[in-house]
């Protein structure tokens, strides 16, 4: 069914987790030799930059940029994080990448390591990932016993070593520099940004933060060549395969790899056997619990970045969350605004404090209590704390609150109209 | 240095100071609550939010967050930078109680304010409110945890900046505790900043609770009165009681912050025993008598025995102004030249500092911005708690600390410690000059060229001294090597004004002369202005005041000399009448009188009358302030501006009067004079299988004034004698046990300490007021018997 | 779940060795506080939940106050610092789960448990929490009981999962 192109997903057996010898016989660790042998870490920086890489994390940033503004040839203690949080409602990409296929993400990890010249990597697993955080120690010690990781790796005379720190649960440490803490361990709240980690990231020395599907891309890019990569995509602009994962109202809710740029209703009717039990499409969070609700006239956009910027929606992580039209827009919402609200790490106002007002003004609509002056006070709520938070959370909590009173006004209005919600059951 | 507009008005600022600050400095006061400028910005409320409309930032911005740029064209008035303010109220108002009626923060609560300014006044959300169970903090801090409005203050003063453990943030989203882990008693010295740095009612101050409104309390701001660092600090009275002690700002000294002793210690002005009254041969009396007595029995002693026969001791507790005076005193009618320090070491040291101090003189400030400090004998949370936050503010810049001190000297901050015995603080200033430590051992002598070198290398550096213990001679070799270190210097003197004193006694004979010429029957009167000689001076001083005719003594608080002198004069304590401190590093401090002397009404009220005579004194408003007396006795005016002023005549003194209250104050201009040569000690032999003992200074209970304070009670340390634990398995003493110690004079019972910092073969005791330490020097060496057991004492 | 120290006859938080290694780890790096959350997770592991002397023994092995550990311990919400039954079932009750019957799924586990959110069955076997998304939103509605997720429930599957644990903990 799925003929795209399977990169990420190319060794992929649903239940099964591939490790260095299938790896390798697929042709595993070939990235990380050619890297290693044939080209400086200039070299490769410069190859991620050209493939056009977008960072998979949720923010998009050109990975390839990032890496150029970082002082890799610095002869200063420095470190590579790789993220995986993955605590976004909706994502869980990063998940089926490392069941799958967990030396990928290793080789990603040594070859951005090399390209940065740091001599320590910290892969940071959510709680809930216990799975792949074994696969991990696994991996990680194959690759160990096969000579890519400890000292003097390949010869070059550089050495690395992976940590890996398991967390103990909390939406916020997904954000950088929160997780910058939760790895020293002081409570993880986000650090102020300038300056950015890569100037002061852990203990204060210039870290890189790379999602792990971001880095899982460097080993194809560097045997694929940039070319290559950039024509995964089917867009202009639009570069490399993504992971979608899809869930809510769907038949089918499973992860697909699937280029970048494919058009929304292939996503929900090709790949996500179209919405359950013969039920209409109403809306769908495209990437991730904090981007703005797209509808139905949206069916036609293509999964990329700038595409979804002009409907005022994001790519975010590209999990892909459908709703049918029985469901209460205004109830989805609420449901996300508590999420936020509850994973707030306690530092600013607008979040600590505004969501949970926002969340309370929401409970009263659709709890049928609500008024027409709390409808507006939402969007003054959402003007407020949109760009006024200290970190990027409590903005994207106003992502679904965006969408909704753009696209889903008039359920607020007869949920204050009828006393109740139109959906009730 | 760049240039900004905001509201249209433009300002030139210091590189790297933020908007929110540049905005003050124009007088635009925008609300805020995480900024503080002790603490920094961290942008955490997000009140702050100003409108950049041109120049290098654009759009709505935190201010604290943003560093001043040339260019910036700023309104704080944009419409969408107020509502965006009155958001961030109302979201911090969600659950705060409505209790101002009940809560002690009502007047000085900057949420009261900033909720006005803020313009929130109707409350839009119903929802229920999270609430806490307070927790109990100790005897000094009171927790209402409901009112918290998350502005991390408190434990950004507390850890961050002050280096307290135990005292945090607990939680995430909006369910944050800030508190201990259990309840309890706050561990930090400095636990009582958490009061003022507060903006709402969740810590007050306990021993404050219920008493007063802010409104209704007289408050000047005035110098601490508790050790000799001259933090500045706003004590606050009602109804003739002393109610509470805040701080106040001085850059130059403590900042913004001050130590629990000088909060919670200020209960000797209200002491139940303290006595009011003029009296006479213990009997109460009136001014006028007291007066003419006291002048009828001087001129007698005058007639007989000649003016050299009446000797003065003032004291460091004792304002500027009155120790002018008595010196004016004693030279208009030829008495013996005053002394300011009974305690003949600190007189010593203090005069040594004072003549020599100079261009080497650094204030705290400098001290927080030093890069390399040596410290010698100093043992600053125990002898003067701000000093620590310095040194600790200098280490987070990345100050390298490194402390010799025989005791287990902790610190709120990193510093390498070398334990020393007393007498080797001598050779390693020495050595630290010449870089040469031969009489150490291999392992400190290398401990001690890293300490060099460090030196060496600094930009910035400071030796750091303790007074007690470097005693004269080491003070005189740490100013030598602070000179050809090219150093600063900072050593701590034993009270508030030893450096005014020290001035002032310029070459006087010091204490061991007075002591000598009483004991040989040359004094017949003496007074003691603020002194108290049986307990400070050397033991030969009850002999000495045995052998007199008249002793007059002028002081607000009863001790020893008080209780056996022929005429008592009562003076206000520190925060009732105006004055002036020198500090340690010779700077002039002016203070106010917060409030008039009086019987606390309290105490009237328990149940008796207030006198029914009519009379227009206070009940209770006898004391006078020290220099009033003595302007009585000089028949100068009453008048304390032109007594103050008048110091100026002295070119040591010079630019006092443009210093007000609460100001930075500045250095004196002079150096004072080195005291006369030192009589040679006799060597005491100590007796066979004696340790030395050394007794020093606590935070709590050795200080006079604070240990007067009920408050301080509860955090009192026991009477105990630390020793190293090699030192009590050699006497075969364990930790905890009852010990007998004897002195040459004293027998005393206390539980040994070990203490595995400190140095070994030497014995460490507080001395705590009203116990038998008391009697014992500080920073001298008392040899000693320590035996197990105890019981026969 | 818990260990006796067979010659105390106390609960034992954390095995001697286990301790010792955290220790020689925190001695050896310059920053021991790294080491919190792994040292939390592991008294949990091995007792359950980290009561106070848990947070007093982290303390001590990483030379840290009590107060420092516990502003990590309580501000993930992973780690618990109220007794717990000897299986934790975290529910998901975010987006992708409630949008295919989440709240039905708690319905039916409260009623099967005969508890509510925050409580923990009467034979202390199993303690109900709340959890925002588990990353399992494909398999949603989704749950994770101790470490291990389950997704697509359904009355019959709950039943054969709580039914299995049981039998493995008798
Ligand atoms: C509240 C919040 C949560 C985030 N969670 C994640 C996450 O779980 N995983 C992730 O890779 N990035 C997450 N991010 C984005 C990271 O801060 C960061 O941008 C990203 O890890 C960079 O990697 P990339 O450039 O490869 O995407 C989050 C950001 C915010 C503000
Ligand atoms: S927006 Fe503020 S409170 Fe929310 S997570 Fe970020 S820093 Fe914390
Ligand atoms: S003072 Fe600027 S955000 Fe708090």
């Amino acid at each position: 069914m799925n003929d795209y192109p399977q990169i990420l997903f190319k060794n992929r057996v649903v239940g099964e987790t591939a490790f260095i010898d299938r790896f390798r016989a697929n042709g595993g660790y070939q990235g990380l030799e050619k890297g290693l042998r044939e080209m400086t870490p200039q070299e490769i920086t410069a190859t991620v930059k050209a493939s056009g890489l977008r960072g998979r994390g949720g923010a998009g940033f050109p990975t390839g940029v990032k890496w150029s503004f970082f002082p890799a040839d610095q002869p200063v203690e420095k470190f590579l994080v790789i993220n995986g949080d993955e605590m976004e409602p909706g994502t869980y990409k990063d998940r089926q990448l490392l069941l799958a296929d967990p030396h990928q993400l290793i080789e990603g990890v040594i070859l951005s390591a090399f390209a940065l010249q740091v001599s320590h990597a910290y892969i940071f697993i959510r709680y809930a990932y216990e799975e792949c955080s074994r696969n991990l120690e696994q991996a990680i010690a194959e690759a160990k016993e096969a000579g890519y990781l400890g000292r003097d790796i390949l010869g070059t005379g550089w050495d690395l070593e992976i940590h890996l720190h398991r967390s103990a649960g909390r939406y916020i440490l997904g954000e950088e520099t929160a997780q910058l803490n939760g790895i020293e361990g002081v409570r993880p709240n986000p650090r102020s940004k300038p300056p950015f980690p890569a100037a002061k990231g852990l203990w204060g020395k210039p870290t890189n933060v790379n999602n792990i599907e971001t880095i899982a891309c460097i080993p194809h890019i560097i045997t694929g060549g940039p070319g290559w990569f950039i024509n995964l995509g089917i867009t202009q602009g639009g570069v490399g395969t993504k992971l979608f994962g899809l869930s809510g109202h769907l038949n089918r809710t499973e992860c697909f790899e699937l280029p970048v740029g494919i058009p929304l209703r292939e996503v929900v009717e090709t790949f996500g056997g179209g919405v359950r039990n013969g039920k209409g499409f109403k809306a769908c969070l495209p990437g991730g619990a904090s981007t703005p609700f797209l509808t139905a006239q949206h069916l036609d956009t293509p999964m990329d970045f700038e595409p979804l910027e002009q409907l005022d929606s994001r790519f975010g992580t590209a999990g892909v969350t459908v709703f049918d039209e029985t469901t209460c827009m205004v109830g989805a919402t609420l449901n996300l605004i508590r999420f936020f609200a509850r994973e707030s790490c306690g530092w600013c106002t607008p979040c600590r404090d505004g969501l949970s007002f926002v969340q309370w003004i929401l409970e009263e609509i659709e709890a049928g209590r609500g008024n027409r002056d709390q409808i507006a006070m939402l969007k003054d709520q959402k003007k407020n704390i949109t760009g006024r938070s200290f970190c990027a959370l409590a903005e994207g909590a106003m992502g679904p609150l965006d969408g909704l009173l753009r696209h889903f006004e008039q359920e607020l209005e007869d949920h204050v109209k009828l006393g109740r919600c139109p959906f009730g059951d | 240095m760049p240039t900004l507009t905001i509201d249209n008005k433009s300002i030139t600022v210091p590189d790297g100071t933020n908007v929110l600050e540049a905005a003050q400095r124009l007088g635009i006061v925008i609300p805020h609550f995480c900024y503080h400028e002790a603490l920094g910005a961290v942008g955490a409320c997000r009140l702050c939010a100003m409108m950049f409309e041109e120049g290098p930032v654009k759009g709505l911005q935190m201010a604290c967050m943003v560093t001043a740029q040339d260019g910036m064209q700023i309104s704080t008035l944009h419409p969408e930078a107020q509502e965006l303010r009155s958001h961030v109220i109302e979201w911090m108002m969600l659950n705060h109680p409505h209790d101002c009626p009940v809560c002690d923060e009502g007047g000085e609560c900057q949420l009261q304010d900033m909720t006005i300014a803020g313009g929130h006044g109707r409350r839009r959300y119903a929802g229920k409110k999270r609430t806490w169970i307070n927790q109990d903090l100790g005897p000094f801090v009171v927790q209402e945890m409901n009112r918290c409005i998350q502005c991390y203050r408190c434990v950004r003063t507390y850890q961050d900046y002050c280096g307290g453990d135990d005292f945090g943030v607990m939680g995430s989203r909006n369910r944050l505790f800030f508190g201990r882990f259990q309840p309890g008693k706050l561990e930090s010295p400095f636990s009582g900043n958490l009061v003022d740095v507060c903006p709402t009612g969740v810590f007050t101050d306990k021993t404050f609770r219920f008493k007063t409104r802010y409104w209704d309390i007289e408050e000047a701001p005035a110098v601490c009165p508790h050790c000799s660092l001259g933090c500045t600090v706003i004590p606050g009275a009602r109804y003739r009681e002393l109610q509470r002690v805040r701080a106040g700002v001085n850059r130059q000294t403590n900042g913004f912050f001050i130590c629990d002793r000088s909060r919670f210690g200020y209960g000797y002005a209200n002491h139940r025993e303290r006595i009011r009254q003029p009296n006479c041969q213990g009997a109460a009396t009136s001014w006028r008598e007291a007066l003419e007595h006291l002048k009828e029995r001087l001129g007698k002693v005058v007639n007989e025995y000649g003016p050299l026969s009446v000797a003065i001791v003032g004291s460091p507790r004792s304002s500027l102004e009155c120790q002018a005076l008595l010196r004016e005193w004693t030279r208009e009618h030829g008495y013996r030249p005053p002394l300011f320090e009974i305690d003949n070491r600190r007189d010593r040291t203090a005069r040594i500092l004072a003549a020599g101090l100079g261009k080497q003189a650094r204030s705290m400030a400098e001290i927080a911005d030093s890069d390399c400090l040596v410290m010698l004998g100093s043992d600053p949370l125990n002898e003067a708690p701000l000093l620590a936050l310095a040194i600790r503010q200098a280490v987070r810049n990345g100050c390298h600390v490194t402390c010799l001190d025989p005791r287990a000297v902790k610190l709120p901050c990193a510093a390498s410690h070398l334990p020393v015995q007393p007498e080797q603080l001598l050779p390693a200033i020495n050595g630290l000059v010449a870089n040469r430590f031969e009489e150490f051992e291999r392992q400190d002598q290398l401990f001690l060229e890293g300490a060099a070198e460090r030196l060496g290398r600094a930009e910035r550096p400071v030796l750091v001294g303790g007074g007690d213990l470097l005693g004269p001679e080491g003070t005189e070799a740490l100013l030598k090597a602070a000179r050809s270190l090219n150093a600063g210097l900072f050593v701590t003197l034993g009270g508030p004004n030893s450096y005014g004193g020290a001035l002032l006694s310029e070459d006087g004979p010091d204490s061991e002369e007075m002591i000598e010429a009483a004991l040989e029957g040359e004094i017949k009167a003496l007074f003691c202005i603020e002194a108290d000689p049986l307990t400070e001076g050397p033991a030969r001083s009850a002999r000495a005041l045995g052998q007199l005719e008249l002793l007059v003594v002028c002081d607000h608080m009863v001790n020893r000399t008080a209780r056996s002198a022929d005429i008592f004069l009562p003076t206000t304590a520190p925060p009732e009448a105006a004055g002036t401190y020198i500090n340690n590093e010779g700077r002039m401090l002016p203070f106010g009188g917060a409030y008039a002397p009086g019987l606390p009404l309290r105490d009237i009220g328990e149940g008796g009358h207030p006198p029914r005579t009519f009379s227009n004194i206070t009940t209770g408003g006898e004391p006078r302030p020290a220099w009033a007396i003595l302007a009585t006795l000089l028949q100068r005016p009453l008048d304390f501006d032109s007594i103050h002023h008048g110091l100026e005549s002295d070119p040591h003194f010079a630019g006092l009067g443009l210093l007000s209250p609460g100001g930075e104050g500045r250095r004196v201009t002079d150096a004072g004079m080195l005291p006369p040569a030192a009589q040679p000690e006799f060597p005491h032999s100590a007796p066979e299988g004696s340790l030395p003992l050394l007794v020093v200074e606590a935070l709590f209970g050795t200080e006079p004034l604070s240990s007067l304070s009920p408050a301080l009670e509860p955090v009192i340390p026991e009477a105990a004698v630390q020793l190293h634990p090699t030192t009590a398995a050699r006497l075969g003493i364990s930790d905890g046990e009852t010990v007998s110690l004897r002195t040459e004079l004293e027998h005393l019972r206390l539980t040994a300490r070990t203490e595995a910092e400190m140095v070994p073969g030497l014995l460490v005791a507080y001395r705590l007021r009203g116990t038998p330490l008391e009697l014992l020097p500080v920073g001298k060496i008392t040899p000693c018997l320590l035996e197990k057991g105890g019981n026969d004492a | 779940m818990e260990t006796v120290n067979q010659t105390t006859g106390k609960d034992v938080l954390l095995p001697d060795d286990t301790i010792e290694a955290f220790r020689a780890k925190a001695a050896d790096t310059p920053h021991p506080r790294e080491l919190i959350v792994d040292l939390l997770r592991a008294i949990q592991d091995h007792h359950g939940w980290v009561p106070d002397a848990g947070i007093e023994l982290a303390a001590q092995t990483l030379g840290l106050s009590p107060l420092q550990l516990e502003e990590i311990a309580t501000f993930y919400d992973k780690i618990y610092r109220q007794p717990v039954g000897r299986k934790v079932i975290h529910l998901c009750d975010s987006i992708c789960c409630w949008t295919t019957g989440g709240e039905q799924v708690a319905e039916l586990l409260r009623d099967k448990l005969g508890i509510g959110f925050g409580e923990t069955t009467p034979d202390g076997v199993f303690t109900l929490l709340p959890t925002c998304c588990l990353g399992a939103c494909g398999d949603a509605p989704a749950m994770m009981i101790g470490l291990t997720t389950y997704g697509r429930l359904t009355a019959e599957k709950i039943d054969t999962i709580l039914r299995e644990i049981r039998q493995q903990i008798d």
